[in-house]
């Protein structure tokens, strides 16, 4: 952002040919917008929930300072950390569905019939809003209805089909499936957009050496558009901690979907325990925050290959040339 | 190059006198704060289609009828306005009411009317709503005053009065055999074997998946299961262990023990948690559903789904006390006025509500008890005949909010939240826990917030 700034404020003090003080003023006024909304709806909520933690507190009302006890609390309800557990069905939903969004958009940057069609719908499910999908699932998951239907045509008996939402034991894996439906396609796009950017001889060139379709994927594909995999798995992650709309539209977190998000929603809301849901949103920041770092060093050291670095570092002195170059150049104007 | 110069200046003016102008208007709006609410007359004090004839208003009304807030409404306003041509009302109809309205609410300028959200506490009534006039004097026109009664003060007039009891098919209950309404738990209970044996219907639909209509059973802990009227606010808040369960079945136990026992015995629909409530509505006129414990306000719902109006009925609940059964009444949402508005506003504010609870017959048209002394009672509670309906009497000087306080510290939510009570059913249908077990955990909860706010134990 801020190098944006400034090669905006160069290009245009020559357009000008302004002052010094002209070209902060010109910053200031570009900046001054997008700063002031980051300040008011990103930063400013965060310190007030933040603030929060600290207090037994409703909505209106008196507020009370009580310390770390909301913090004290999270760690010892026996609701905040068990709901937490319920993300690893969610986890292994992203996995999955990374792993299908992976494997369409190999298949279908390559040409295939009625591609742009398949494109198009499996596209389709992540335009439409999160609320309305609870409700779509709601009637595949009921008894005998689409889904059960759906089974019967595939030779499964009636009887012997699980109740997808009552059963305990299958309704977390019924609600990640919904979220894996979702989100699907959008992946797809993604990969399907880096794998569009590898240079096409290079499978010419593999075909000659006797490469098949796996090893083209393995050895081309898969490093070329490593950072899109690592990108997305990291937000799929992340994403599945803080899953939210299926179990609250689906079944409003009852019979044990009550996901960490679902669980404070309902302490904020319902018991009116501001302070505590804030405090949980915290500790959930710092959880995340943790999982992220942790990803990072994981796959740092997975996939640390050393042309990366190598390119890394060439790129640092590139840009460090350029930046001396421009600098150079612009003394010499004033001059 | 001037002329780009001079346009982004321009520009960046632009962007800055419209965020200003953003935030004046918003203040502008909550001027009238303080301007005297003593200017404002008591709702008896008006004389409707007399009064402030010439007074003009722009009225923003939040209600959770979203259902009717486009046809019944529009039409209210149409006749209102014969009367008051100069005010202008919009209904702005929530979906998840409870919840977002309680959020607006923080905020000054949320509206002129809403629906006051049972979250809402009794000490903040007076710094959000506009008094309505004295509690005696109230009481002497209208039902249902005390829900938002402080010092002395009424804040919340109740739109419609609620009964509570079950909403049954009588076709259903005949085709089972079962000639005489329950008047116990387990009456109750074996009556829906009948039904489950007999006929093809679901005995009891508890429509779990919807959430709220789980909360809807602590309705009836009060004045249906203990015919006590000072159960819920006077002595509730100072009871040792409320919810253990009684010799003579009747109390808070009594009325999840019909939840927790139906479940288990399989008497409720096959997979609760894929329950409509839009088709149940039709499956219990078509008489699919033998019954669903529902407040009064339902019973007009399931008669115009369908073609059978004539088969729905409704009855008391199953417990009796002494011998004898009683039904608590009480108060839908109330009309809440906002005190950050002007004068002008809060008097037309008070003429619509003035004209809604005396004129509309908005109540007998629901199916529910008026809160106009002087309107009748519409047919479908006939069944409550002899029946002795019981309103909670308000708490004690002092204790306003300690019902509430006691309520959110425990986390059971009576009244005001379901998960708690989804959670027995799931235990029914799952098989984890006993209710002696759950009833004992809210026990424990009670007593701890008990201890929070340091209440004397005294019953």
């Amino acid at each position: 952002m801020m190098e944006d700034g400034m090669g905006k404020a160069s290009s245009l003090k020559k357009i000008f040919g302004m002052g010094k003080g002209q070209r902060i003023l010109v910053i200031v006024t570009f900046m001054f917008l997008p700063l002031l909304l980051l300040f008011v709806f990103t930063y400013l909520p965060f310190f007030k929930m933040f603030q929060f933690s600290f207090y037994d507190m409703k909505y209106i009302g008196k507020r009370e300072w009580v310390g770390l006890q909301n913090y004290i609390d999270v760690f010892t309800r026996d609701d905040c950390f068990k709901a937490l557990k319920l993300c690893f069905y969610y986890m292994a939903g992203a996995i999955v569905q990374l792993a299908i969004a992976l494997y369409f958009a190999t298949v279908l940057s390559f040409k295939v019939k009625g591609g742009a069609f398949f494109k198009g719908a499996m596209f389709f499910p992540s335009l439409i809003c999160g609320i309305a999908v609870g409700f779509i699932f709601k009637f595949f998951y009921t008894r005998g209805f689409v889904l059960d239907t759906v089974l019967s045509w595939l030779g499964f008996a009636k009887e012997s089909l699980p109740y997808w939402l009552k059963d305990t034991s299958i309704n977390n894996f019924s609600l990640a499936a919904t979220s894996v439906w979702k989100y699907m396609g959008q992946n797809m796009v993604l990969f399907i957009g880096a794998i569009m950017s590898v240079d096409k001889e290079l499978y010419e060139a593999a075909m000659i050496d006797g490469a098949n379709a796996w090893n083209k994927f393995r050895y081309i594909i898969l490093p070329s558009i490593k950072s899109i995999v690592v990108l997305n798995l990291i937000l799929s992650i992340t994403g599945s901690i803080s899953a939210f709309e299926p179990p609250y539209v689906i079944t409003n977190g009852t019979n044990g979907t009550g996901t960490y998000f679902v669980i404070m929603d309902r302490i904020a809301h319902q018991n009116q325990k501001v302070g505590l849901a804030s405090a949980m949103a915290i500790v959930l920041l710092g959880i995340l925050i943790l999982c992220t770092i942790a990803q990072k060093v994981i796959l740092n050291v997975l996939f640390n290959d050393k042309t990366e670095s190598y390119s890394r570092k060439a790129l640092k002195k590139m840009r460090k040339e350029e930046r001396l170059k421009r600098k150079e150049a612009r003394e010499a104007a004033r001059a | 190059m001037k002329a780009k110069k001079v346009l982004s200046a321009v520009l960046a003016l632009a962007t800055l006198v419209s965020m200003s102008a953003c935030g004046t208007s918003k203040s502008s709006g909550t001027s009238g704060a303080d301007s005297g609410s003593s200017a404002v007359p008591n709702i008896y004090d008006i004389k409707l289609g007399e009064d402030y004839k010439d007074i003009k208003a722009d009225l923003t009304f939040l209600t959770h009828r979203t259902d009717i807030a486009d046809t019944v409404f529009a039409d209210y306003i149409k006749k209102f306005n014969e009367l008051y041509p100069n005010i202008k009302i919009t209904y702005d109809a929530l979906t998840d009411y409870a919840e977002e309205a309680t959020v607006r609410l923080t905020t000054d300028d949320w509206g002129d009317i809403m629906m006051i959200p049972t979250t809402v506490q009794k000490n903040e009534l007076p710094n959000l709503f506009v008094s309505f006039g004295k509690l005696d004097d109230l009481n002497k026109v209208y039902n249902f005053n005390n829900n938002f009664a402080y010092k002395g003060n009424v804040y919340g007039i109740a739109s419609v009065g609620n009964a509570q009891g079950i909403v049954y098919n009588k076709k259903v209950f005949e085709a089972a055999g079962v000639t005489s309404l329950p008047k116990t738990p387990d009456e109750f209970l074996d009556a829906l074997q009948k039904i489950k044996d007999k006929t093809d219907a679901i005995p009891m639909y508890s429509n779990y998946a919807a959430g709220w209509t789980m909360g809807a059973w602590d309705a009836y802990i009060g004045g249906s299961a203990t015919g006590d009227a000072d159960f819920m606010n006077v002595k509730l808040p100072h009871m040792k262990n409320p919810f253990s369960k009684k010799d003579d079945m009747t109390g808070p136990y009594a009325v999840y023990y019909v939840l927790y026992e139906a479940t288990k015995r399989g008497l409720i629909e096959d997979d609760p948690t894929t329950t409509d409530w839009e088709g149940s509505k039709g499956m219990i006129n078509r008489g699919e559903i033998g019954c669903m414990v529902l407040g009064s306000w339902a019973i007009v719902q399931m008669q115009q789904a369908g073609d059978n109006a004539a088969d729905i009925a409704y009855m008391p609940f199953p417990i009796s006390v002494g011998g004898k059964q009683y039904a608590s009444a009480g108060p839908d949402y109330c009309y809440g006025i906002n005190k950050k508005v002007s004068t002008d506003e809060q008097i037309a504010a008070m003429l619509y509500i003035k004209w809604l609870t005396e004129k509309s017959n908005f109540a007998y048209d629901q199916g529910g008890i008026p809160i106009d002394k002087t309107q009748k009672y519409p047919d479908t509670l006939k069944a409550f005949d002899g029946i002795e309906l019981v309103v909670d009497t308000p708490a004690p000087e002092g204790e306003e909010t300690l019902f509430n306080d006691l309520n959110t510290a425990s986390e059971l939510g009576i009244n005001s939240s379901n998960d708690k009570k989804s959670e027995i059913l799931e235990a029914a249908m799952n098989g984890t826990k006993t209710l002696d077990q759950i009833m004992d955990e809210w026990n424990q909860k009670w007593t701890a917030a008990q201890e929070k706010y340091k209440v004397e134990i005294k019953y």
